[in-house]
């Protein structure tokens, strides 16, 4: 062993022994690892394992894409419903999108279902899941129909109770049991 | 002592050649950074010259700085101290000629080929692949004249700096040479051999390594033999040594990750970059402790002394860093802060006060030794101090509020939420002007320092004597009271075994199945209960073992070795082998046309990537702004990847048929004629040169060698194919009154544009199962 170099080396009174060891001069202590920068290291160890334990593997933590999706359909939700003008495109656009779906299956259940069937497919009212309509296919034909109703068949008219909302939240929910036409391309938004 | 004595003149030739060549190429890096800068104010300082536009600039500017000033620094620094470390003389003379030499021919190299567009299109990788092997070739110089010596050393331990040296060659090497991996398609073009997520991911495993093990390692160990020497105190805490060595090169791998937080990446991925960043605090900070507690009983030194103030500034500044990091390594925080000015003002206070500070210091420290004359003058570097010092902080303050301010106005919403407060992406940019301009006066003042360096370095040295140091070894000094380890030493031992198992727990419960989740949380926690109690029972065994590893180079090399593979080989890995359909999300690429492959080297040429994005975060204030967020096989054939680390410009990734093909053929002519007050510069060559078709037949086999499904195509064909589609885009400009020729490359470009954002629909049940 080099016997320590200590021509410039000055300890401080009290201080702790140096390592016995000297590399060209550089002495080491050995002091303990302070307190405060050992909890901040456990500390972000255990973050690590609750955050995985969170975002991976508990799952209640959605992927982000999951999460975006709904999020733009809820921005979505309100930029539609903000729109007055109720015509074919948006209200089929509105089927595709769940916030308007759930919301309408919502309406469906409790006010239509005891005459179309919670399955829509029918019963006092006509069958809304088959190809057949009445009175008219295109989405603004439904909401005329819904809103104004067919008196003579027994159909209210639904707009004055509901509202613009739950009627055409109703509609998209119909809807989405249904394709759009082809030249509707509604999948990338 | 003994009667045999072995005097050793160590080589500070090379240790004086390598420190000059920082002087000039820290210069020339600064003065390109000084450039760049200005042009983001002033777009006209581009001059409507290819070689001078921002884009092919900045890699000139980050790879000068990166490899050509802190690269020849920690050469200096690493040679000077090793030979003193391990009282030996560098092994080869005519290695570390060589190692000089190539050195400084490969950075001519690179400030040729970069402002003529010869790219990879690969932040901080892009030399061509010439380079590319010169660079991993004298890296290997390097090695093996540093292990060369540690074999030949006559001092059996080894000090904490040369575990940071170890780790730096090995660590460097492997990054280096995966990232670099391509196929040439000529002399001077080739494309990376990873594509999409997995060149992604590659590409910041090694991007923000290269911060690690470039600019932080060899640093540290550069700090834990000058910081100490120049103070005359003893380091702070061998233990700390100890514990922050190891736990810095585990844990660094991990993190590259971060630097993809909110893209298409796994969020598995994205989970370990964020969490393994922050336990990446406390390590970095064990380096900032050691360094500024070395400096307990020498603070009054740096009243008068310009070495210290270095050293203190540029620890803190690091201390600075490595907490900023892991900041902005939280998602939430990265979704303000990426692709923003605050990543730039935060690798700054790393390069300009770390790097820059260390180098500064060292360079005054090792003037009057290597030339056996005192400094020209300490109140010019006194000076040097203060004025950097102001530079950085004037940077660094504007970064931060270009960044925020930016951040901010890009993801404000109004209108509850669904309607972008700043749909205009050039009123963001205009309201960071000021910064910008703060920004160049704060860089122009560090340059200006580190010219009042330069200018002391030649005053000191001009009529001075080079000397090389000596020293006297007695011989029995070479024996060491320990034994080296064996293989069975090497593994078998307490902290190896009790860490390798931890770590393979802790992937078992990250990874596996749930039942196996459950088996490896419990497996960790119980490894971690016994390796405490072990410890604490039999601590001494542990200290014991590792005073052995430190006369054992070649195990502690290898040891090291593996802590720094492993989170690269459990991130890349399944990343790279799975696959490919289940990459995909639903969607995939369709590989590009010929001309539009055309029009992405050329995107590629300019460095567009340098500005603009092409990916579309998982972010409300992202979608609205450029569409649905970007998927995982859009990307797929990607060679290389481009989704960007800044957004100067705004994000491409779906800018395809947003505009007709005439607004982008009037843009490229002079962005303001579309966007006023844009600082995009001029492209008018592209205007004239005609599109390099004879290249396409080799480069569409070579993309067909990749995995690219492009169909059997001839020669003939390839040509004919681009002439169809180039002609189809022409008419389109001339139906606009825009006039040009198929064979010019702005065609070529605008159909690569267009094609931004078109995917095909995966039907998820045709996905190949692996």
């Amino acid at each position: 062993m080099t016997p320590p170099d200590s021509a410039h080396k000055s300890t401080l009174p009290g201080e702790d022994p140096l390592r016995p060891h000297s590399f060209d001069g550089i002495q080491e202590y050995d002091k303990r690892l302070p307190n405060w920068w050992l909890l901040t290291f456990y500390a972000t160890i255990v973050f690590w394992i609750g955050y995985w334990l969170y975002m991976q593997q508990s799952g209640l933590s959605v992927g982000d894409g999951k999460k975006i999706d709904e999020h733009m359909a809820r921005v979505e939700a309100v930029k539609l419903a903000a729109n007055a003008a109720l015509d074919d495109p948006s209200l089929w656009k509105m089927s595709r999108n769940p916030v308007f779906t759930s919301a309408g299956k919502a309406t469906f259940d409790t006010i239509c279902a005891s005459c179309h069937n919670v399955a829509l497919t029918g019963g006092i009212g006509p069958n809304l899941v088959d190809a057949t309509w009445i009175h008219g296919s295109k989405p603004t034909d439904l909401l005329k129909v819904v809103n104004e109703g067919v008196l003579v068949k027994g159909m209210p008219a639904w707009g004055p109770v509901l509202g613009t909302k739950k009627v055409s939240e109703a509609i998209a929910y119909v809807l989405s049991h249904h394709t759009p036409p082809a030249e509707l391309s509604l999948s990338d938004k | 002592m003994s009667d045999r004595k072995l005097t050793i003149t160590y080589n500070d030739r090379v240790v004086r050649q390598f420190m000059l060549a920082t002087v000039v190429w820290g210069a020339v890096g600064m003065l390109v950074g000084v450039l760049i800068a200005s042009q983001l104010n002033f777009w006209r300082l581009n001059f409507n010259l290819p070689w001078l536009t921002f884009g092919r600039l900045r890699p000139l500017h980050t790879n000068a700085v990166i490899f050509a000033f802190v690269g020849n620094m920690m050469f200096a620094g690493v040679y000077y101290s090793t030979q003193r470390l391990l009282k030996a003389r560098l092994a080869s003379d005519f290695l570390s000629s060589l190692h000089f030499w190539a050195w400084q021919a490969i950075i001519v190299a690179a400030a040729i080929t970069l402002p003529l567009g010869f790219t990879r299109g690969k932040e901080y990788a892009e030399l061509i692949w010439p380079i590319n092997i010169a660079v991993a070739l004298i890296w290997v110089v390097f090695a093996i004249n540093f292990f060369w010596t540690l074999a030949k050393r006559n001092e059996p331990s080894l000090y904490v700096a040369i575990w940071f040296y170890i780790a730096t060659i090995i660590t460097v090497a492997m990054l280096y040479i995966v990232n670099h991996l391509s196929i040439p398609t000529s002399l001077l073009h080739s494309y990376p051999v990873f594509g999409g997520v997995q060149d992604a991911l590659v590409q910041w495993w090694y991007g923000h390594n290269a911060v690690a093990f470039f600019l932080t390692t060899p640093i540290l160990g550069i700090m834990y033999y000058f910081l100490p020497k120049a103070a005359e105190r003893p380091v702070y805490s061998y233990r700390l040594s100890v514990i922050h060595f190891w736990s810095l090169v585990f844990v660094y791998i991990w993190a590259g990750p971060h630097h993809l937080l909110n893209t298409a990446l796994p969020n598995w991925l994205q989970a370990l970059g964020m969490t393994f960043s922050l336990m990446l605090w406390a390590p970095s900070w064990g380096g900032m402790l050691n360094g500024l507690l070395t400096l307990r009983g020498a603070w009054h030194k740096l009243r008068t002394d310009p070495v210290l103030k270095f050293y203190a500034a540029a620890v803190t500044f690091y201390g600075m860093a490595t907490f900023e990091g892991p900041l902005l390594s939280i998602k939430s925080v990265n979704a303000l802060a990426h692709y923003s000015d605050w990543i730039i003002g935060h690798v700054h206070a790393g390069a300009l006060g770390w790097n820059g500070f260390m180098a500064a210091g060292m360079i005054y420290w090792l003037l009057p030794k290597l030339w056996n004359k005192p400094l020209y003058s300490t109140a010019l570097a006194n000076l040097h101090f203060w004025i950097g010092t102001v530079g950085i902080l004037l940077y660094v303050a504007a970064m931060w509020t270009s960044g925020i301010t930016q951040g901010l106005m890009l993801n404000a919403t109004t209108e509850g939420g669904t309607v972008l407060a700043y749909p205009n992406f050039l009123d963001t940019l205009n309201a960071i002007r000021l910064m910008m301009l703060m920004r160049v006066i704060g860089g122009g003042l560090y340059l200006t320092g580190f010219l009042l360096l330069a200018y002391n370095v030649i005053r000191t040295i001009s009529g001075a004597q080079a000397v090389d140091g000596r020293v006297d070894v007695y011989v029995d000094d070479l024996k060491s009271a320990e034994r080296p380890l064996g293989v069975f030493g090497t593994f078998l031992n307490p902290p190896v075994v009790f860490s390798a198992l931890g770590v393979l727990f802790a992937c078992v419960w990250m990874f596996g199945g749930p039942a196996l989740q459950i088996v490896g949380l419990f497996g960790t926690a119980i490894c971690a209960i016994l390796a405490v109690a072990h410890f604490a029972t039999r601590g001494t065994r542990w200290a014991g073992w590792y005073e052995r590893l430190l006369v054992s180079a070649a195990p502690f090399t290898v040891l090291t070795f593996v802590a720094v593979a492993a989170g690269g080989l459990i991130q890349i890995v399944p990343t790279v082998v799975v696959n490919k359909a289940q990459n995909m999300e639903e969607r995939i690429a369709k590989p590009y046309t010929p001309l539009e492959l055309a029009g992405r080297d050329i995107y590629v040429r300019e460095g567009c990537y340098n500005c603009h994005s092409q990916m579309i975060r998982t972010m409300v204030p992202d979608v609205l702004r450029y569409g649905d967020y970007s998927r995982l096989g859009e990307s797929l054939y990607d060679h290389p990847y481009q989704w960007g680390s800044r957004r100067t410009g705004p994000d491409l990734a779906r800018v395809g048929g947003k505009y007709n093909a005439a607004w982008h053929f009037v843009h490229m002519a002079d962005p303001r004629n579309t966007s006023p007050g844009s600082n995009m510069p001029n492209y008018p060559w592209l205007y004239n040169n005609h599109t390099d078709v004879a290249a396409l037949y080799g480069k569409i086999n070579v993309m067909r060698a990749l995995g690219v499904p492009y169909p059997p195509l001839s020669a003939a064909l390839v040509t004919e194919e681009v002439e169809l589609q180039a002609k189809t885009i022409v008419e389109e400009l001339k139906a606009a009154q825009q006039l040009t020729s198929s064979d010019r490359e702005i065609v070529a470009l605008i159909a690569y544009l267009q094609r931004l954002g078109k995917y095909e629909k995966v039907v998820r049940s045709a996905a190949v199962t692996p």
